[in-house]
């Protein structure tokens, strides 16, 4: 072979393989035509063997001829491989493609009870404001649920509890978390301010406005300076941590045995805003709990001086809260935990 | 307590809208429930006069009347009632007219004549009790006037509390009325005018019990004539919720609604003479089953506790609770004994609730009342019954004491009453106010002392010199005792907006651990599993106790009150449903799984952190628990799944994810067969422990058992449940997580499927693994279970994922030598082998 006829196969494998490579129709194809045209057996080094029969000073022409055409081949080669890449994407991507409108894959999340997400709100609220939890027994005995709140046998106030007794001497289910601060008061000392969130047991049909197990959050301050007016402040701060800020309170006299004075904390109707409607028996104001100073009976059964300290006493029924935050009217769907109902507890 | 205001403004006088008096009297702390418009259910009722009553042409009952109403034509209105006559002005229900209990008045015809409305009885407009007479008006009532507009009233229902028995009163409440406006009070008159015997000659009183009878004072009169009371005095007491009955007996009641004090009246004919030839009452015990016939005509037996109204031969009433049938005052009585007695509160009370019998008499008696009503009561109430039934007024009174206790006084420190209430008012405010509600005050003498508390040690203070205030309390308020009760009288009577609204400024209590944090650890973990919380009755039907109690109950950890004991009843129950304290929360959620499920809801994932009860004897102890059911589907098919129904797999899931957020270890399982609720091969119970080999949760696992399924109605192919006690629940704190770096080496992956018998329960293969892979083992992981060939048909292969690690590149050498450990162990502690 002489220098012409190499040079000839050169570039005619040189454009072959252009147009192969051009004409490819997968990247394997082209990864194929690779070994075929570069391989170690490959068609250009079977061309260049035909190298060794050419006089010596043509071989270093051959030479730079056979560079030129293994570089605008593996150009050719690279160019096919990137366009065939991107068209072979294209093609997954389009064969990949979803109907995205279809709805999503459901997680799902179960939802805390109103009640007790609602006692939570009310504990974490007047913990900012440095109340710690304590807890107390529901089988409570009698003298702690009723004599040491200054509610003696046989007194009248005992009417305001009507109790559920149990088989067990002197005991009963507690009618309120109230004699909760006899207890705090005899396991710690002032500064006091502890709060008492818990189930309590009343003997009373049940009806919408009605329960026989409900819960209750009682709120105890004991210091040596402890007044009215610090329970007035409280109070109108968690008025307006549960019901938004701007909630308008409203103090008055209310009667509790274990407080003197007592205090009914009412806030402007969240119904009606204050112009009266059946919600609040048209005065423009619902009382959402119970409060007072607490009465040095009372301190003193807990082993307080009353003459030193004084403190006030707050009890709430989380129903109640919950009720007017939630828009429910009927107690009994709290205990029925009928699921649909439940679930619209986010 | 019912308050009519035309009855109320003969004590004060009212320049307010009722809506006005109802707020001053709640700011006062008497709260006005609701404000009833006495009238308001009569519409196109008028007053008419009749010009004509001539008798039916065809019946004889009826009569024909012609009645004028002013305006218009005459109307012709057929009626019944016998005791009409010409010029008579009387209620007239016009065609159309609706009257109490929304009957509706009609044009009809009468055996051939046309009535053209109605004309009403007392009864038929709810003023008076008189249902078979014509309600007569007088004569000054315009014709044609609406009825409201003469009769209509206001009434108040007022919430008086227990601590203010003197308020159970039109006077007592006209007294808070004068304190918030600042009116009079109009004291009724109260003397009888005497005439006739002297009553010493007529009757004698012997209080055999002045422990329980304080004080009794009786009053007769002779020549009563008793019959119907006045109209308006009917029309007051229904207003005020009482039925009239008769002019002696509505008197007694007239006055208890007046004066607050309960008055008796006896038919003096019907008390025994004693050995002196006159009548004499004898108040004394009953005797052990001392018959007694009530005025509710029960026949009643009498222990030794009950204070009766004798007569010397036989019991005449229960005192303070109810008369006697016998010395009822009938249409037949001419001579009548007044009784006005103060009796012991708490006896009134027992006696109420041992013969289950509560009156507005005995209401007021167990509130107790000040001594001298008393006295005011019988004159009052004998004035009345002359007034409104004739007959004379005997001389005097019997009086078993007369001698009424002076006012009692309270010394007050005005400062302690600002520091009280964070106000700052001065002496002189702090005294007109409690003047206000007639406490006069003056400067403490010098031995004057505060009364700070009676109970349960008096706390008796000198105050400084010159900074105390000594105030006279009036009889009435027998609730003002201590400093704290006149703090309470000035906030009330200024109003307590002066109270006002600050923050706390005094000092901080120390940190204490919350009781709720590892509690709602739970809470929210299990939230986000997709379980959702109830909250269901402590109380529980002894079937249902029966039921799902354990026979091992889920033993506690943590320090909490063991489980179990006897179970804690309700002795008083509302109902057999609610009459056991539960001791496990399986049965509360099997519960709500079946409401929700005859709801036909498919999918139920509950959960309720509650508590179980029990006693030792007379301690009582409760524990809390952590209570889960799951039925339906863990996973809901979609068009893009399958569905998945939820196991105990799903259950024993929640525990490991729970070992996990509290820093527990890896929960055990064993297989539990023996509980009657679960099914025998689907249940278990777990348990794990906590760092330091403590136990920290116990849990009972598993189906509940087909048969519990069908008899509860739960309408579920598979229920799982479980009970678990964990650590903290009661009360605890979560524990901090103690980091380490990740390596920075590789772990080390092997498979390693492990042949044992069929039998073999799957936790203990993966505990020998763990225990014979050395210390380069980090982790063994269960990921497949086979059966079948090349496998004996009692084996199985267990399919183990083991990681290798250390803080140092592994050799290949050191795995194959655990591995072979590993090997060793397998083949002699549970006679398996390698899988090849």
């Amino acid at each position: 072979m002489d220098l012409a006829g190499l040079t000839e196969d050169l570039h005619a494998l040189r454009d072959e393989a252009i147009a192969a490579a051009r004409a490819a129709a997968s990247t394997g194809d082209l990864e194929q035509l690779e070994v075929d045209l570069l391989g170690k057996k490959g068609r250009l080094t079977v061309v260049l063997r035909g190298i060794g029969s050419l006089p010596a000073e043509d071989r270093p022409r051959v030479g730079a001829i056979a560079n030129e055409v293994q570089t605008a081949m593996r150009s050719a080669l690279a160019d096919a491989a990137s366009s065939l890449r991107s068209r072979e994407l294209a093609d997954r991507l389009a064969a990949e493609a979803v109907d995205v409108t279809t709805p999503g894959r459901s997680i799902r999340r179960g939802t805390y009870h109103p009640i007790v997400e609602t006692a939570d709100r009310i504990t974490r609220i007047f913990e900012q404001f440095g109340f710690v939890v304590y807890e107390g027994p529901e089988v409570e005995d009698d003298l702690t649920n009723f004599r040491m709140l200054n509610i003696p046998q046989d007194h009248p106030a005992r009417d305001l509890w009507d109790t559920l007794y149990v088989d067990v001497e002197n005991h009963l289910l507690r009618t309120h978390t109230s004699p909760g601060q006899i207890r705090v008061m005899q396991s710690t000392r002032p500064p006091i301010r502890a709060l008492l969130p818990g189930r309590c047991f009343r003997y009373e049909a049940v009806d919408a406005s009605h329960a026989s197990e409900f819960f209750q959050v009682e709120g105890l301050m004991v210091d040596e300076g402890t007044t009215l007016a610090d329970l007035k402040g409280l109070l109108d701060q968690f008025a307006q941590a549960m019901y938004g800020r701007g909630q308008r309170t409203r103090f008055r006299p209310g009667y509790y045995p274990f407080t003197e004075p007592s205090v009914a904390f009412d806030v402007e109707c969240l119904v009606c805003g204050g112009s009266g409607c059946p919600a609040c028996s048209r005065t423009g104001w619902m009382t959402i709990l119970g409060a007072g100073m607490v009465h040095p009976v009372v301190l003193q059964y807990g082993g307080i001086d009353p003459e030193r300290y004084q403190g006030f006493a707050f009890g709430m029924g989380v129903e109640r809260i919950a009720n007017l935050r939630h828009a429910v009217t009927d107690l009994r769907l709290y205990m029925e935990n009928d699921l649909r109902f439940l679930e619209q507890f986010r | 307590m019912r308050v009519p205001l035309s009855w109320l403004r003969d004590y004060v006088d009212v320049e307010l809208t009722p809506e006005q008096l109802a707020e001053r009297l709640t700011l006062l702390g008497m709260e006005v429930q609701k404000i009833e418009r006495w009238g308001a259910d009569w519409k196109d009722v008028v007053v008419g006069e009749l010009l004509a009553v001539e008798r039916h042409p065809h019946a004889d009952r009826l009569f024909l009347t012609r009645v004028t109403v002013g305006a218009g034509e005459p109307l012709d209105i057929v009626c019944g009632a016998t005791n009409i006559a010409p010029g008579q002005r009387v209620p007239v229900a016009l065609p159309g007219a609706v009257l109490p209990g929304g009957r509706r008045i009609e044009r009809t015809e009468k055996m051939g004549v046309t009535s053209n409305g109605m004309l009403c009885s007392g009864d038929e407009l709810r003023l008076t009790a008189d249902a078979d007479e014509i309600l007569i008006l007088s004569d000054t009532a315009p014709l044609g006037a609406e009825l409201i507009s003469l009769y209509g009233d206001i009434v108040l229902d007022v919430d008086v509390k227990p601590n203010r028995g003197d308020a159970l009163s039109l006077v007592g409440l006209a007294r808070e009325v004068a304190a918030a406006t600042g009116a009079q009070i109009r004291w009724p008159e109260t003397d009888p005018v005497e005439g006739g015997d002297d009553i010493e000659q007529r009757l004698a009183v012997t209080v055999e019990a002045p422990d329980l009878c304080p004080r009794f004072v009786a009053r007769r009169l002779s020549g009563v004539r008793v019959g119907a009371s006045p109209d308006l005095v009917q029309m007051r007491l229904l207003a005020a919720g009482m039925r009239p009955v008769s002019n002696v007996v509505d008197a007694s009641n007239y006055v208890m609604l007046e004066l607050g004090k309960p008055i008796h009246t006896f038919d003096a004919a019907a008390i025994a003479a004693g050995t002196d030839g006159r009548a004499t009452i004898v108040v004394r015990r009953a005797r052990q089953d001392e018959p007694l016939e009530t005025l509710d005509h029960v026949r009643r037996t009498l222990d030794r506790e009950t204070l009766v109204i004798a007569d010397p031969e036989r019991a005449l009433g229960i005192a303070g609770i109810m008369g006697g049938a016998d010395s009822e005052v009938s249409e037949t009585t001419t001579d009548v004994v007044v009784e006005s007695a103060i009796f012991d509160p708490v006896a009134i009370r027992r006696t109420g609730q041992r013969y289950a019998l509560r009156s507005e008499a005995s209401l007021r008696f167990e509130k107790g009342h000040e001594v001298r009503l008393a006295r005011i009561g019988a004159d009052r109430c004998a004035r009345l019954v002359a007034e409104w039934a004739g007959g004379d007024v005997a001389r005097g009174r019997v009086d078993s004491d007369s001698v009424e206790p002076a006012p009692s006084t309270v010394t007050f420190r005005p400062d302690r009453v600002n520091r009280l209430l964070g106000t700052s008012l001065s002496v002189d405010e702090q005294r007109a106010l409690l003047a206000r509600v007639g406490l006069e005050s003056e400067a403490a003498e010098p031995d004057d002392r505060v009364t700070v508390a009676l109970e349960p040690q008096p706390v008796v203070v000198e105050p400084a010199p010159g900074t105390a205030i000594t105030a006279l309390v009036p009889t009435w308020r027998r609730d003002i005792v201590i400093e704290a009760d006149v703090a309470e009288e000035v906030a009330r009577v200024r109003g307590y907006d002066v109270v006002p609204s600050v923050l706390p400024h005094t000092p901080m209590p120390g940190w204490r651990p919350s009781p709720l944090e590892v509690r709602d650890a739970v809470r929210e973990m299990l939230i986000g599993a997709g379980l959702s919380e109830v909250i269901t009755f402590a109380l529980v039907s002894p079937r249902l106790h029966d039921a799902f109690g354990l026979r091992a109950p889920v033993p506690s950890v943590g320090g909490e009150p063991p489980p179990g004991g006897d179970r804690i009843e309700v002795t008083n129950p509302l109902s057999r449903d609610h009459s056991i304290l539960r001791q496990g929360l399986l049965g509360s959620l099997a519960d709500v799984v079946g409401t929700n499920r005859r709801q036909g809801r498919a999918d139920v994932a509950i959960f309720e952190v509650g508590k179980g009860y029990g006693r030792e004897g007379d301690r009582t102890r409760e524990w809390w628990r952590l209570g889960v059911a799951l039925t339906g589907a863990a996973e809901p098919a979609a068009w893009n799944r399958a569905g998945r129904p939820w196991d105990v797999d799903d259950a024993k899931g929640l525990l490991e994810l729970l070992c996990r957020r509290l820093g527990f270890g890896e929960p055990a399982y064993a297989a539990e067969r023996d509980e009657p609720v679960l099914h025998p091969g689907r249940s278990l119970r777990a348990s794990a422990t906590g760092d330091g080999g403590a136990p920290t949760l116990e849990a009972v696992v598993g189906e509940l058992h087909p048969d519990v399924v069908g008899a509860w109605e739960l309408r579920a192919e598979r229920v799982v449940v479980a009970e678990v006690a964990v650590a903290g629940l009661g009360g605890g704190q979560l524990t901090a997580v103690r980091a380490s770096p990740p390596s920075r080496h590789p772990a080390v992956e092997r498979d390693l499927a492990v042949v044992v018998a069929d039998d073999q329960p799957a936790a203990s293969v993966v505990d020998v693994i763990r225990a014979s892979g050395g210390d380069l083992l980090h982790s063994a992981t269960l990921f497949d279970i086979y059966r079948g060939a090349p496998l004996a048909d009692d084996e199985k292969s267990l399919a183990h994922r083991l990681v290798f690690a250390a803080d140092r590149t592994l050799t290949e050498a050191e795995i194959d030598a655990a591995i072979e450990g590993i090997t060793a162990a397998v083949a002699t502690e549970l006679g398996g082998r390698l899988r090849a």
